[in-house]
């Protein structure tokens, strides 16, 4: 039988489960949840809000240490004697008009004013009783009425009114006055009491001015902010509100909230990390003079500084440094790839110094040989445009001719007189179209002409190496180009032992032929003299390393005598544009004596004769290199060859290079060459029109990163951080092979890159030029593209830099020239003897001479072995050969750096009185002014030694406004220059001769540096005579005043 | 109540520092007081050396080679000039005296003195343009001592310091003009100053923070007294033959002689 058991007791759910915990747990969850929500909503999504606090608190601080430090710079200025003297004649002034101030004070507030307080109301009661009759009877429409009104307000202005009116110092007088005399004494006193007010104000205003002297005076000596400047900055944040800042551009949709966080950016004291509690993003933006160019309320931040401008959540945000922004903030050494965006066009900009050197590097160094960019060596691309149309213009002139031809046969046969003439006139307007086609291509030619002039190329042209080098050298060059010269611009091709043979041999083997004229040896150490003080030095180097003195501009020539011929020096040196054979452009090829006999001419081509004999067009007649013509004698380039021969690495040997000549490594060679692009940069035979090997960048910046080929690093790049646009250049650069590591490919495969061997800072200026060439999404006026005189100095920097002026000359402020840095020229006398600066060129000299001088800086088609105007520095003003649109462009380069109006209008001068023209002469040469020391007068015995250019050329050459600010502050134009300062001094409005002057001048009320300068200005040969003829006058003529 | 406790303060400090001016003169070795410098810059304490206590060095500087010929001067150029010389004259560049000691050697401490500071004489160096010549041809001034130049020619001259780290000035002098009064705030060894006009004058101004310099003379010697004691460089520089340094060590009182031998440019 079943035990009977008590029944299990069903486990009541309700009783024996709770979900107690789970709730708790839930509850809790949802409370922390709750206060995350609410803790995000404040914070977490505003980390501003703490950043601005934080900001608010340091401010303050720093405002409230720098106020007594400001206070007490504030207060040594006010100590000041200049100070204290202006204050002090604030004081005296004050005195002075005191008791006038007193007297006028008192009549208006004692008499006037009270008197016209009493007399204003019974006046104006009187005034409008009549007024209100006058307009009834302005309004009554009857005669009688109108009369009886009139009687009325007769009655009104008769009648007497009962006044006090005060007579000042508490007393008054009972008046009893009509309307007139009412009307009388009003209006007496309102004009007395503008008179008082006038008198009151001529009073004060002499001391008002002198306030504001005294106010400006603090303002011009205080470094940074006055006391009370600061005081309105410590109020402006106590006024703070912690609240999102931001800038907001409508036409362009632009949103920037980055001075929510960058407080200090806008502020006008200058805030430093230090300043800010080691803060870096509290400081004030480092170059203030950028915001004034770009405001932002304008520009905003972003387009600039790239980054996430509306992003507020966090730092990594808003800087854009996450996968799915796409254009991240540019790291402060970059930072000026964002002025590139909009000032694409321009090769020098201010404030811009890394940018300027990106921009350089890839001009100067042959990056565009293979990498086109828009606006970078244009001249090539213009010149196979200007080729091209005058192809097409040639086919259609023989078109046009052959059509005439048959048409005017045509009119010949016609059937009658009608069709005859129309036939006839059809013929005439094919011929004068011929004719239009003519003018043309004569202005295409031109165009050419100019064009290749213009057309330089980085490298040396390889057409000239069997006249110019021995071979031997060439397969080591292409081994290691900076082994044999460690700053030369050829990079290093990664080729092997069978490629470079192959091309030595194809480049040895494609060189012109020719026999250069045998010359006779020079004296070294003369040569040595002359390379080094005719301004060789402002682009070549001599010495490697530290020990180099001179500039990077063009080859270092420490080792220049272990490769090139003597006989090729020579000419080089002579004249470095000279070519073995011309090239003609049509044709494409080097043309010989054979063509020019041919046609029973001459083998004679240079800048003057630049037509092919063959087919009349433009020859290439000049070597593409940039260095200009010195203008030296045969003798003294002989000198120079001398001793650069005799610049070698001490036991240098190179390896028999027999291979060179053989022929079945030419077409491998070939081959390499274009596939390496070597035309980029040098002229070489079979090559002229290679087109560029490598991608065009000209908006690399903002290629899509997938784009640009990371290959096997691409994880590396990912995890390492460096899978951006920054990290792909900067690698590059510093190994342009990088992205083939583990990879296995053809030789022919390979990146063909070769390193530049850049600097860490090269490398960093180049990628601040790659970053920042995008393809810009802004409206098209926030680009700069000036249509004014700012367009001109865009345009002359290529050419400074193409040129290298800068080597020789200072060209901007603040920038020293190659030359001045050189050791030599720091001793006194050789100073004078550097090249003149051109800061304010566009002030002084007529842009007509200028134009002149810059074709022929000798002056003289005869005697060009000379400096035009200043014959006597040692350093020579080479001649560049430019081409006229160069000129034009270099010309206004200097004007509009000088804001001179163009065209230029000289001055017209007032003409000398006979008086004037013999005292001017009189001080020309008296002992006070030693003008004819220094300046050159055409007598070669005395400008040997001098110092400055002939008055002669001051007609033609200066203007007479210059000349004046010139001879009376030179130092102030060109500091350190040997003009004396000090010549003239101010007297009464004028300026006034310093030293004595001639008795002449006795009683002459006119400006002395003026009547020199129209004495300058008229200046001839005769005259000049004249005063060698006369002499220092005598002590005794010379009155002392 | 806590104002005026200030004011006590600021009064009591201002009273003990009268007192320690005041006391300054009688102190017996070196001392030091405040004095703001011309360009009116906050400057060090100015040393003063005590006379008992200091040294004084001497010596002569002797030329080691073949004299060198003298290169003569043509004044051809400046008839006023030429008249004024009846000798020919001679670029004193190298200046030997009959026993080849050398004269225009500018000596002077270099280093060791450590951040001393003295005070500015108040006596004026004169530099004089006669003949067309500078007299004399080499001077020392202290940093922000007056050097006062004058034109005693007939002619007009021109003044032009070329320095390396003062300020360049090239200032036209006419004749019988009133005199040029400058100073120079740095400190520089040596300042060569020319006249454009006449491009054979030339003359060397040294500027230096410290009175212990000297320019030899006819014999060839130098004095530099008043020293204080202490371990220095002392450094002779010719504008031809270069510079050469020596260390000397003084104890109070000293009175050592050092020579110097400068040779010949190769």
């Amino acid at each position: 039988m079943p035990e009977k058991t008590s029944p299990v007791e069903d486990k009541d759910p309700v009783v024996t489960q709770s979900l107690s915990g789970l709730l708790l747990l839930s509850s809790l969850l949802l409370m922390l949840s709750l206060v995350w929500a609410v803790w995000d909503e404040i914070y977490g999504q505003r980390p501003w809000k703490s950043i601005q606090k934080r900001f608010s608190q340091r401010y303050t601080a720093f405002l409230n240490k720098a106020k007594p430090r400001q206070a007490a710079v504030e207060k040594s200025v006010r100590q000041s004697e200049e100070y204290r003297k202006l204050e002090q004649e604030i004081l005296d002034k004050e005195k002075e008009i005191a008791p006038k101030l007193k007297e006028i004070d008192q009549e208006t507030i004692d008499v006037i004013g009270p008197r016209l307080t009493a007399i204003t109301d019974p006046f104006a009661l009187a005034r409008s009783e009549i007024q209100a009759v006058t307009y009834r009877v302005e309004v009554a429409s009857s005669q009688s009425a109108k009369d009886s009104l009139g009687r009325q307000i007769e009655k009104l202005k008769a009648r007497p009114v009962q006044l006090t009116l005060p007579t000042g110092k508490g007393h008054s007088e009972k008046l009893r006055m009509n309307f007139s005399q009412l009307e009388q004494e009003f209006n007496r006193l309102q004009q007395r009491k503008a008179e008082l007010a006038a008198v009151r104000g001529g009073l004060v205003k002499p001391v008002s001015e002198l306030r504001a002297k005294l106010d400006a005076f603090v303002k011009d000596r205080m470094p940074g902010l006055t006391e009370r400047q600061i005081e309105g900055l410590a109020n402006k944040m106590r006024l703070f509100n912690v609240d999102i800042k931001q800038i907001h551009v409508k036409s362009v949709d632009l949103v920037d909230r980055c001075e929510t966080c960058h407080l200090g950016i806008r502020e006008p004291i200058t805030l430093t990390k230090a300043d800010m509690g080691g803060e870096g993003a509290f400081t004030s933006h480092p170059t203030k003079a950028l915001l004034q160019i770009h405001d932002p309320e304008r520009f905003g931040c972003t387009p600039c500084h790239n980054g996430n401008g509306t992003a507020t959540t966090s730092v990594k945000k808003a800087h854009g440094r996450y996968k799915h922004w796409l254009w991240p903030l540019y790291d402060r050494e970059n930072a000026e790839a964002g002025c590139h965006q909009c000032h694409t066009t321009d090769l020098v900009l201010d404030n811009a110094s890394v940018l300027n050197v990106g921009k350089e590097i890839f001009r100067g160094r042959g990056c565009v040989g293979c990498h086109r960019y828009e606006g970078f060596d244009t001249e090539a691309e213009s010149l196979a445009a200007s080729r091209q149309a005058i192809r097409k213009l040639e086919m259609d002139r023989k078109e046009h001719e052959k059509n005439a031809e048959f048409t005017g046969k045509a009119a010949d046969a016609a059937s009658d007189n009608k069709e005859a003439q129309r036939l006839y006139a059809q013929a005439d307007a094919l011929r004068q179209t011929v004719s239009n086609i003519d003018h043309q291509m004569e202005q295409l030619d031109i165009q050419s002409r100019s064009l290749l002039r213009e057309q330089k190329k980085v490298g040396p042209s390889l057409k000239e190496v069997r006249v110019k080098m021995r071979k031997e050298w060439i397969p080591v060059w292409l081994e290691d180009p900076h082994a044999y010269r460690p700053m030369t611009r050829m990079p290093s091709f990664r080729l092997d032992k069978e490629q470079r043979e192959a091309i030595a041999a194809y480049i040895w083997q494609s060189g012109v032929q020719g026999q250069l004229p045998a010359q006779k040896p020079g004296d070294a150490t003369r040569g040595k003299e002359l390379f080094e003080t005719r301004g060789c030095l402002g682009c070549h180097a001599v010495g490697e390393g530290a020990n180099a003195v001179g500039g990077s501009f063009a080859a270092n020539l420490s080792r220049v005598g272990e490769k090139d011929h003597y006989d090729y020096l020579v000419r080089w040196i002579h004249n470095p544009r000279e070519r073995t054979r011309p090239f003609c452009t049509h044709e494409k090829r080097d043309i010989g004596p054979e063509d020019y006999a041919k046609k029973g001419l001459p083998f004679v081509f240079d800048l003057e004769h630049t037509t092919c004999p063959n087919d009349g067009h433009e020859l290439q007649v000049q070597q593409m290199t940039v260095m200009p013509n010195l203008r030296l004698t045969f003798e003294e380039s002989q000198d120079i060859a001398s001793y650069l021969v005799t610049l070698k690495k001490p036991g240098a040997s190179y390896p028999a290079a027999g291979y060179l000549d053989d022929p079945q490594l030419k077409p491998k060679g070939l081959a390499l060459v274009r596939h390496f692009g070597c035309a980029g940069c040098h002229e070489i035979s079979g090559l002229e029109e290679e087109g560029r090997i490598g991608t065009e960048l000209t908006k690399e910046g903002s290629k899509p990163i997938e784009r640009l080929d990371f290959a096997l690093l691409t994880h590396d790049a990912k995890h390492e951080g460096w899978y951006t646009h920054k990290g792909f250049f900067e690698n590059k650069l510093k190994d342009p092979a990088i992205y083939d590591k583990g990879k296995a490919k053809a030789p022919l495969e390979k990146l063909r890159m070769p390193n530049f061997r850049l600097a860490k800072e090269e490398v960093v200026a180049v990628t601040t030029f790659l970053l920042g060439s995008v393809d810009s999404t802004l409206p098209g006026h926030y680009f700069y593209n000036p249509k004014d005189q700012r367009k001109d100095i865009r345009d002359g920097w290529w050419l400074v830099n193409k040129y290298n002026c800068m080597g020789c000359h200072q060209v901007r402020v603040g920038q020293k020239s190659v030359l001045s840095g050189l050791a030599r020229y720091q001793d006194p006398d050789w100073k004078e003897q550097l090249p003149p600066t051109l800061i304010g060129q566009g002030a002084r000299v007529d842009p007509n001479w200028l134009a002149r001088f810059l074709e022929n800086p000798a002056m003289s088609t005869t005697d060009v072995n000379r400096n035009g105007v200043r014959s006597y520095l040692k350093v020579r003003m080479p001649t560049f050969s430019f081409s006229n649109e160069e000129i034009r462009k270099i010309v206004r380069f200097f004007d509009a750096l000088s804001a001179q109006a163009q065209p230029y209008m000289p001055t017209k001068l007032q003409p000398l009185t006979d008086q004037e023209r013999e005292m001017a002469r009189g001080l020309f040469t008296s002992k006070a002014a030693p003008c004819l020391k220094c300046h050159a007068t055409g007598d070669p015995a005395h400008d040997r030694n001098a110092t400055a250019p002939n008055f002669l050329l001051a007609k033609e050459r200066l203007k007479p406004g210059w000349t004046a600010r010139w001879m009376i502050d030179p130092a102030m134009m060109a500091p350190g220059t040997s003009m004396p300062s000090g010549l003239f001094r101010r007297e009464g409005g004028r300026w006034v001769f310093a030293g004595p002057v001639p008795a002449t001048f006795g009683g002459y009320q006119k400006d002395h540096a003026d009547l020199l300068v129209r004495y300058m200005f008229q200046f001839t040969p005769e005259e000049q005579r004249r005063l060698a003829g006369r002499g220092p006058a005598s002590p005794a003529k010379v009155a002392m005043r | 109540m806590k104002r005026r406790l200030e004011l006590w303060l600021a009064i009591s400090v201002f009273v003990l520092l009268l007192a320690a001016c005041g006391g300054g003169g009688e102190q017996p070795t070196e001392t030091t007081e405040s004095k703001p410098t011309e360009s009116g810059a906050p400057a060090g304490p100015v040393t003063t050396v005590d006379p008992a206590t200091a040294a004084t060095l001497t010596g002569k500087v002797s030329f080691d080679g073949e004299k060198p010929k003298p290169r003569q001067i043509r004044m051809d150029a400046e008839a006023s000039c030429a008249s004024l010389h009846k000798e020919p004259v001679y670029a004193e560049e190298v200046v030997l005296n009959d026993d080849k000691t050398l004269q225009h050697v500018f000596v002077y401490v270099k280093e060791g003195l450590g951040d001393k500071t003295f005070a500015t004489p108040s006596e004026t160096v004169v530099l004089d343009q006669k003949g067309c010549v500078y007299t004399p041809h080499m001077i020392g001034v202290q940093v922000g001592q007056t050097v006062k130049i004058l034109n005693s020619d007939p002619t007009t001259h021109n003044i032009h310091p070329v320095p390396a780290n003062n300020r360049e000035w090239n200032t036209s002098m006419s004749p019988g003009g009133s005199p040029l009064e400058r100073t120079f705030p740095r400190e520089e060894v040596m300042i060569p100053v020319k006249c454009n006009v006449h491009p054979w004058m030339k003359s060397y101004i040294g500027v230096l923070k410290h009175p212990f310099f000297a320019v030899t003379g006819k014999g060839g010697t130098f004095e530099i007294k008043g020293l204080p004691p202490g371990e220095y460089t002392i450094e002779a520089w010719h504008e031809k033959l270069g510079a050469t340094t020596q260390k000397v060590t003084l104890a109070a009182k000293d009175s050592k002689a050092i020579d110097f031998t400068l040779k010949a440019a190769s």
